[in-house]
């Protein structure tokens, strides 16, 4: 072998990282650099295979003309009169022209494109940008793959107009301000419980934990019959409120919901950070004479420090991105939350570079609470 | 020697013949009976035919999961399209025209109810073929009737009527006569009853103007201000025909797809049900919804969805009618079908306006979520109607216009 082992042994090491790292640069890199570039256009996804699709070019005319070449009496010059080059590229043909495109359509050849068509010579199919590569004299490179309209910053600047953004974006601050703490408190104190040395521990970490495992799909659906009108909730409450539909409840609902189902998994971080804490300590607090909520304040919670940065992080960016609860149990627009309302414009309101941009507000969002976090919660060790 | 080598070339040559077969695939969606007569379409289509074999995959979802698939390149060869989002997908050329073919054959368009083959035209060219169609109509209870001794609801009764019958019930203590829904197009019967419209001429929104505003009013009050009637959730069913099957109300205004639910889930509800035609102010009206046979225009095999665009507009409508309850497009199926429970919807399709409203940008759901937003909010009270309509007023325009 030519190569030092050493070398031999990194790229070995990298050909068994090679999947991870195929995949994480295909599914990860890719599209979050194309949602940065999509920020800053209009992207039409309808509009990306347009110029792919084929075209039995003799039809498309046929349809556009209202003749077949095989009918008699007709020359190039009496179809021109007819043929509107503008409506056929855009209706028949089927692509949707940028200005860019509309103005190239001047050096398209119409009179060689219908002699071909007198002739007989369009009845095979062809895919649109070869059909455009073929009549038009220049130019023919803006028909070659969709390009987005590039539009700068002014998705960006719409953002501060649209009422549903800020709207969105303070129901996901409120949510992340109230469900993270709770969360990473509760969580505490369930790991507390469930490591003392209870009868049927081994029982309460299942039931604890068993939200985490279970699809979110599911749980949504149970707490769909939970919070409705005729539900348990209100049998329970003697009340009559329906908790979803009724803007003013519903995200606090949600909110519940989404605690009961984090708090066991964050649970089990702490669990393993309790391992980690030598029994000497808590003995010699014992000897010295604290009690229970003193060793907890002054032992146990510093000492956790470390989880609870990773929870508390975690649990910020779980709650920045919360989408599923919303997409299955909130009809209401003034509950939605920023993720959500990325979805509704990606997919439904179709304005795709409109919603990368949002995604991109998200994005730097989380990333700026991260590292205050990161700043202001110092990750020390005691040992 | 010579003799294998002929076998084998025989072989070969039939088995390419068997593969050489078009596959066309078909999408659409459905409810579980709506699905078992689309399979059933596609097997009877497949044996009538020698070169083409048609596959159907259902798809959840599927206005959202039918635009990635258009722009990844993989939808469909034939798919069915929503008159409400019709707009948009013709708009950006997803589907190939059919006027060609229409014209090749001298296919007869004046077979369909007219409205419905125009509601899938767009720049003179048409894109789809109606499947089927529905209308709104008013359902009501005859059992919870006789119980309060309420005299039962007449076709194209006057709104005053309408309140008229739920105020009877009250004061006899049934405290939700109605259930109704906080969606847009439900309530554009109302609008459109009262003489109002949905857009201007410059396609921006006319639900503000008097008229249109009176009906929303009215539909709106019969929740907030008169509590007669409340969301179908509120009274423990998923949706209005749900709750009207589990008897949770005395009348519904929903459409003929509510009867095979009740056929199937409520029997026993099914045949206490009475159906009229919508309630109305100044002129009679309700809702179309339509969904046509489309053809993508990324297809291959365009000749060979034609065919199954054909078959399943005609011998294919014949069966999904006859299992599913739907009303036909093709007038000839809608003669022979005589089902006195689809008669108040057969009317209605003279009169109805088809869910669609006309957009700058081909798209309205935005606007529709925003007014639907609205719309809940008035039930419950959150916004007064000044607010509501000023808010529409002002930024109806930023919802229907591309970025």
């Amino acid at each position: 072998m030519l190569l030092k082992a050493k070398t031999r042994e990194a790229l070995i090491g990298y050909l068994f990282a090679a999947p991870i790292i195929l995949s994480v640069l295909m599914f990860e890199f890719y599209p979050i650099i194309t949602a940065v570039f999509y920020s800053f256009t209009q992207y039409q996804p309808l509009q990306a295979q347009q110029l792919n699709n084929t075209i039995v070019p003799e039809d498309t005319l046929s349809m556009n003309l209202m003749v077949f070449p095989d009918e008699p009496g007709l020359t190039v010059e009496s179809l021109q009169d007819d043929f509107d080059l503008e409506f056929f590229i855009e209706t028949d043909v089927g692509i949707t022209l940028s200005e860019r495109q509309r103005e190239a359509l001047q050096y398209f050849n119409t009179e060689r494109l219908l002699t071909d068509f007198l002739e007989g010579k369009l009845k095979e199919e062809v895919s649109i940008k070869d059909f455009m590569s073929v009549y038009l004299k220049r130019e023919a490179n803006l028909f070659v793959k969709y390009k987005p309209k590039i539009v700068g910053l002014e998705n960006f600047a719409k953002l501060l107009d649209d009422q549903y953004f800020w709207l969105s974006l303070k129901n996901t601050v409120v949510y992340t301000a109230i469900v993270v703490p709770i969360q990473t408190f509760l969580a505490v104190i369930l790991a507390v419980v469930a490591n003392r040395g209870i009868k049927g521990r081994q029982l309460f970490k299942i039931i604890f934990f068993l939200p985490a495992v279970t699809s979110s799909a599911a749980l949504s659906m149970i707490f769909k019959l939970i919070y409705a009108k005729p539900g348990v909730l209100n049998k329970l409450l003697n009340l009559s409120v329906d908790w979803l539909q009724n803007p003013s409840t519903a995200l606090i609902a949600i909110m519940i919901m989404n605690i009961w189902s984090t708090a066991g998994y964050f649970m089990v971080t702490y669990l393993a950070g309790l391992q980690n804490i030598p029994k000497s300590l808590y003995e010699a607090s014992e000897i010295d004479g604290a009690n229970f909520r003193t060793r907890f304040t002054k032992i146990t919670l510093p000492l956790l420090r470390p989880q609870i940065l990773f929870v508390s992080t975690m649990g910020i960016i779980g709650c920045m991105q919360v989408f599923d609860q919303i997409y299955f149990l909130i009809k209401n627009m003034r509950n939605i939350t920023l993720a959500f309302y990325i979805y509704r414009n990606a997919f439904e309101y179709s304005k795709m570079g409109y919603a990368s941009a949002l995604s991109m507000v998200l994005f730097a969002l989380i990333l700026i609470i991260t590292f205050a976090q990161k700043k202001f919660i110092k990750e020390e060790s005691y040992f | 020697m010579k003799k294998s080598l002929l076998i084998v070339v025989v072989v070969l040559f039939v088995s390419v013949c068997a593969f050489a077969k078009t596959q066309i695939r078909v999408s659409g969606w459905g409810n579980t009976t709506e699905e078992a007569a689309l399979q059933e379409m596609v097997d009877v289509f497949n044996a009538s035919q020698d070169e083409i074999e048609a596959v159907w995959e259902p798809i959840p979802d599927f206005s959202k999961q039918i635009k990635v698939l258009l722009s990844a390149g993989t939808a469909p060869d034939v798919f069915f399209c929503d008159i409400a989002w019709f707009p948009e997908l013709a708009g950006q050329n997803a589907f190939l025209p059919l006027d060609l073919y229409i014209k090749k054959e001298n296919y007869d368009v004046e077979a369909f109810y007219t409205p419905l083959v125009d509601a899938f035209k767009m720049n003179g060219r048409l894109y789809g073929l109606p499947k089927d169609f529905s209308t709104l109509s008013l359902f009501y209870n005859k059992a919870i009737f006789d119980q309060y001794d309420v005299e039962y609801p007449e076709g194209q009764m006057s709104w005053d009527r309408l309140l008229e019958i739920c105020e009877e019930f009250k004061s006899k203590g049934y405290d939700t006569p109605l259930t109704v829904a906080a969606d847009f197009n439900r309530v554009i019967p109302f609008i459109k009853s009262n003489g109002g419209e949905l857009v201007t001429e410059d396609l921006n929104t006319a639900i503000t103007e008097p008229a249109a505003r009176e009906g929303i009013e009215f539909y709106c009050d019969l929740v907030n201000r008169y509590q007669v009637a409340q969301e179908p959730a509120n009274v423990g069913g998923e949706w209005i025909g749900d709750a009207f099957g589990k008897e949770k109300v005395a009348m519904a205004m929903t459409g003929p797809w509510t009867l095979g639910v009740l056929r199937e889930q409520f029997p026993n509800v099914m045949a206490n049900t009475g159906v009229v035609e919508m309630p109305m102010q100044k002129e009679p009206a309700t809702m179309i919804y339509t969904v046509s046979w489309t053809i993508n225009r990324n297809t291959q095999h365009k000749e060979a969805a034609w065919e199954l665009l054909k078959f399943m507009t005609d011998a294919g409508q014949q069966i999904f009618v006859d299992r599913t309850g739907v009303l036909a497009s093709r007038k000839s199926i809608a003669d022979n079908d005589t089902d006195p429970m689809k008669k108040a919807f057969y009317d209605g399709a003279a009169y109805g306006t088809p869910w669609s409203v006309p957009t700058p940008s081909g798209v309205f759901a935005e606007a529709n979520d925003q007014i639907n937003s609205r719309l809940k909010d008035l039930f419950y009270g959150k916004i007064t109607y000044d607010q509501a309509f000023e808010e529409i007023k002002d930024h109806y325009m930023s919802w229907v216009t591309a970025e």
